[in-house]
């Protein structure tokens, strides 16, 4: 897995490519809690490249999501194939992280 | 692979070992092209988070050895994992089944390895444990 960040206008992108698993899984809390030390809580996590999610994934999604929200931001999430929305629609999850197809729509009124 | 549509793993149940699962996984997809690419998806999630309960919780941490079975039927996808580690809690699917609310950041992988799955079963075994996934084949190509 690569976890790469880029700084929007509004927001910081966190894109996953690869498998979003327990190995990958401190990346992107590292990258998450680091974006919102520095300031920033508005954060979309682009899983567009992400191949496939598992259960510790999912966990850090919603950890990032609370992070995020307690510091006055949220957590979006953006992209994501077959296997990561067949998830999050099995595990309810997509209730509070409803997937945009796209980062540009991800960004929408921030 | 040790036979025909039977695949083999074992080793040190570590983090690094999911992908070794992946693998084998996408092995058997590649010589089974008669496997659907969803009941590959939703067999693989199981496996994985079956595999990952073992390397997350599996005691004592970083000592427990695995071995894995796949065999490919007609009808279905049987996977086999075995772990050396400490006894279960009795009932450990009983516990896990049930899908934990959206706010909570764990407890969900043997609830979703159960909703993709037709059969999950878990006993202990002498040694350890030995959990046993079947995915019934939905329709093939």
């Amino acid at each position: 897995m690569e976890i790469s960040t880029a700084t929007a206008d509004s927001a910081e992108v966190i894109r996953c490519e690869g498998r979003l698993n327990m190995v990958a899984v401190p990346h992107l809390r590292a990258a998450i809690e680091s974006a919102v030390e520095q300031g920033q809580p508005r954060l979309v996590v682009d899983l567009s490249a992400t191949t496939f999610i598992d259960s510790s994934g999912l966990g850090a999604l919603v950890a990032g999501l609370k992070r995020a929200r307690q510091a006055g931001g949220d957590l979006r999430i953006a992209g994501g194939g077959e296997q990561v929305r067949m998830v999050l629609g099995l595990t309810n999850l997509d209730r509070v992280l409803r997937p945009h197809e796209r980062v540009e729509d991800a960004l929408d009124g921030w | 692979m040790a036979g025909d549509g039977e695949y083999r793993l074992e080793g040190l149940a570590v983090p690094e070992t999911l992908d070794l699962l992946h693998g084998l996984l996408a092995r058997a997809g590649a010589e089974h092209p008669d496997i659907t690419p969803a009941d590959l998806m939703m067999f693989e999630t199981a496996v994985i988070e079956i595999a990952g309960n073992v390397v997350e919780h599996g005691v004592p941490p970083g000592e427990v050895t695995y071995g894995f079975r796949l065999v490919v039927l007609p009808d279905r996808l049987e996977g086999t994992l075995w772990d050396s580690g400490a006894p279960l809690p009795e009932a450990p699917l009983e516990q896990g089944s049930v899908m934990p609310g959206e706010w909570r950041e764990d407890g969900r992988g043997l609830a979703l390895a159960g909703t993709v799955l037709d059969d999950l079963s878990c006993q202990r075994v002498a040694g350890g444990n030995r959990w046993r996934m079947t995915r019934l084949r939905r329709s093939r190509a």
